[in-house]
């Protein structure tokens, strides 16, 4: 037993924090998440050169071939931005897709190139009626010749509107098999649009009579398309659920710093019993989220059956997330309320979170079947 | 990272060598009542046989120094002998017993070597039984307000006072405590850790009426009892550590107690919950079908799986060396309300039937029935839920600037 990181996996934690302090300080994120301020590309453009995008891609396809602890620590890192994405939509979920259910010339193809961020491949699963689920995929695929024409429309797609290609989850006319299908997403006929309000780089993606390739069909097929990216997620899940690890560690240092700094009756409010419960508390969902999150790489590393750790670590992770951000609002009341402190980054990002890849409540029903109830 | 212990060889083959001498000694006819309550005086003295069996192996305490009983094994050696005795349905030691882990802890770091010899030898063999006598009647929470006294007569100490909430049934052959051994001193300046034998004149134990003891079935406690002190004249040479040092002797103690070492073995009590949800029927299907127990159940596993994680994170930190702070009490609190909400989802899930251990309608042989019962007792021995929030926020230092460092362990 060694709980520790190894060597090679501190000195990477040390260059990416690094970077996000050089890259993403608290001031980028906020332009970045302003709706007016132009969006400054530098910061992404040198995340890209740092060959981090390829960390679970095999070396074979232009990546890093890193072990899913090792990713773990790298999307940790930049949870505690949170550096906003495409990042683990791509380079995660995509690309294991791609590697579960693509054709050798579809892994060539794509995953080099998504290694370098020069392609930003975004998974559009779920749609308005949101789900999961196979059952709950309606986009169809038509028979068009040698091609197909998909119809439908997309919903609280993450990243969707960074994307420069969308996997998309659609349904055979012919076979009523879900797969997944590779679109430009600048192709005619494809129109998105982001989601305004609390929800954090969601967005509605409208795909209307859109031609793609039997060529562009993942696998080749639309049957086992979908079993795919289950085994895909199952993968990324955990990977996810480190970058959760990583917000919450953020907010509870900058959590315990206001405790020691902010002072009201004459005292640091850490000294009051109540503040301090809040802090706990949080603690407590961090490292919960944290374990469950390491254990379940540590699996998937060593090749042993995951499902219960993966389902454990999501709805212990999207919670954690959630509840510690609601804790340290309480410790830092109106202060943390206000943009320009910082919190509301991470208050927005586990809203979103929360869900993406799956809420808790799904994550729950899938633990009771993995364990045998 | 790896989370999981891994076997030498070295370790497999003393694997074998301790079932094999587990099957040749570990005396038949060992049950598990659900309340440790209801533990004979002659289960009692099947486990102590068998705790002498292991003493003289030097396997009751593995780890502790052969100079004084002790098996002097490293701790690869004693998770083999835990996993053993656990795949038995027994702890190590058998019975319950504070002298080994708790107050030997304190006597091999604050002791004297005349003192060491003299006292570790019994308790490491398993010869002795021995109980922690800690809280009164004002001392709860706020252990260092102890008012028993022990006033110092030429070569004896003379100890009056009470102590509550000690021991377990079936008594004991000594008892280690913290009185005030200087009225006038500040306070943790002003108290003596004595090890006293429980047959000197002037000490009566009366069991107490609780709810239940809040032990787990195998080493559990059974009764709780209030301990008097009437003029009990006690030899100097049993105050460990010297005069008004005692507070610094119980650091040792509390430290362990609040859950630092880590463990690794399973919750039987989920264990046990989930075989009877599997197996008993209701509706015409196993309970774990229905929807609304499924998601209790689910709830269970998730709360049971990040205690788990904690407590084998504690586990390894102290093991390899890695410095603690909050992780201590913050498994211990987490711990304790995991068995709380469980008492719940049992109620939820089961109903009634969790609320009885009579044999016709009560749900695993009583052992639903005394969880629903332990569930909030339990949260308080060793330091309530409320107090190990505290300790944790001192070792955080939330608006401090400077941390509490945790204990000394060794």
């Amino acid at each position: 037993m060694d709980l520790a990181l190894s060597p090679e996996q501190e000195m990477l934690k040390t260059a990416v924090r690094r970077f996000v302090q050089q890259e993403y300080p608290k001031e980028t994120l906020l332009q970045i998440a302003s709706p007016t301020e132009p969006t400054p590309e530098g910061p992404w453009n040198r995340l890209t050169q740092t060959g981090w995008l390829g960390i679970l891609i095999p070396t074979e396809y232009g990546g890093e071939g890193g072990s899913f602890t090792d990713a773990g620590v790298l999307f940790e890192e930049l949870g505690r931005g949170p550096v906003p994405g495409p990042h683990i939509s791509s380079a995660v979920v995509a690309a294991l897709t791609l590697l579960e259910g693509g054709t050798e010339d579809q892994k060539r193809e794509w995953l080099p190139r998504m290694a370098t961020g020069e392609v930003r491949m975004v998974a559009a699963i779920t749609e308005a009626e949101y789900g999961w689920q196979s059952t709950d995929v309606h986009l169809t695929a038509k028979q068009n010749g040698n091609g197909y024409r998909l119809n439908g429309t997309k919903a609280y797609v993450y990243d969707g509107e960074a994307a420069t290609h969308l996997l998309c989850a659609a349904r055979s006319d012919e076979s009523n098999d879900v797969g997944l299908v590779i679109v430009p997403a600048d192709a005619a006929g494809i129109s998105a649009r982001g989601l305004p309000g609390f929800a954090w780089n969601l967005s509605e993606i409208a795909i209307e009579n859109v031609s793609a390739e039997a060529t562009q069909v993942l696998g080749g097929e639309f049957a086992g398309g979908w079993e795919a990216l289950e085994r895909a997620q199952q993968k990324a899940i955990p990977v996810l659920c480190a970058y959760q690890v990583g917000g919450s560690q953020a907010i509870y240092e900058i959590s315990v710093d206001y405790s020691r700094t902010r002072h009201q009756f004459g005292t640091p409010i850490g000294r009051f019993q109540r503040v301090q419960d809040q802090i706990i508390n949080l603690l407590n969902n961090l490292d919960a989220a944290r374990w469950t999150a390491y254990e379940a790489l540590w699996k998937l590393d060593i090749g042993r059956e995951a499902a219960d750790s993966v389902h454990l670590a999501k709805a212990v992770g999207s919670e954690g997330y959630y509840e510690a951000c609601n804790f340290a609002h309480e410790v830092h009341a109106g202060v943390g309320s206000m943009t320009e402190y910082g919190l509301t980054l991470h208050t927005t990002a586990s809203r979103t979170l929360y869900h993406y890849l799956g809420d808790p409540k799904f994550h729950r029903r899938r633990l009771a079947d993995a364990l045998g109830l | 990272m790896d989370f999981e212990p891994r076997y030498t060889p070295e370790q497999e083959e003393f694997r074998q060598e301790v079932k094999a001498w587990m099957k040749d000694n570990m005396p038949p006819g060992i049950v598990h009542p659900a309340d440790p309550i209801d533990l004979t005086e002659e289960q009692y003295q099947l486990r102590r046989e068998f705790g002498r069996r292991l003493g003289a192996k030097g396997w009751l305490w593995p780890t502790a120094s052969t100079e004084y009983g002790g098996g002097g094994l490293d701790v690869d050696h004693s998770v083999v002998l835990e996993e053993e005795a656990e795949a038995a349905g027994l702890t190590i030691p058998p019975f319950y017993d504070s002298g080994g882990r708790l107050g030997g802890a304190s006597i091999v770091v604050w002791g004297s070597d005349e003192q060491k010899k003299f006292f570790l030898p019994p308790i490491f063999t398993g010869e002795v039984r021995t109980w922690q006598l800690l809280s009164e009647p004002e001392a709860g929470s706020d252990l260092a307000n102890v008012k028993s006294t022990a006033v110092k007569d030429g070569d004896d100490y003379i100890i009056n006072g009470q102590k509550v909430f000690v021991g377990s049934s079936l008594g004991c052959d000594y008892m280690w405590t913290l009185t005030v051994t200087d009225t006038e001193a500040k306070r943790h300046e002003n108290l003596g850790w004595f090890m006293i034998p429980s047959t000197l004149p002037g000490i009566t134990v009366q069991p107490m009426d609780l709810l239940i003891s809040g032990g787990e079935s195998g080493a559990g406690s059974g009764v709780k009892n209030t301990v008097f002190f009437d003029n009990v004249r006690v030899p100097a040479f049993n105050l460990i550590g010297g005069h008004n040092n005692g507070w610094k002797v119980a650091t040792t103690h509390l430290e362990l107690e609040h859950g630092t070492g880590g463990k690794i073995s399973r919750n039987t009590v989920v264990d046990r919950l989930f075989d009877y949800c599997r197996s008993t029927n209701r509706n015409g299907q196993p309970i774990t079908k229905d929807p609304d127990a499924r998601e209790k159940l689910v709830e269970v596993h998730i709360e049971q799986e990040i205690v788990r994680l904690l407590q084998l994170r504690n586990y390894w930190m102290r093991h390899s060396g890695v410095t603690t702070t909050y992780e201590g009490p913050q498994a211990s609190y987490m711990r304790k309300t995991l068995g709380l909400k469980m008492s719940r989802h049992i109620l939820d899930i089961l109903g009634p039937a969790a609320l009885t251990f009579d044999p016709k309608l009560g749900a695993a042989d009583g052992h639903m029935e005394a969880h629903s019962r332990a569930g909030i007792i339990a949260i308080h021995p060793g330091g309530t839920t409320d107090i190990q929030k505290v300790i944790m926020s001192r070792r955080i230092g939330i608006g401090r600037e400077v941390r509490e460092k945790a204990g000394a362990l060794s």
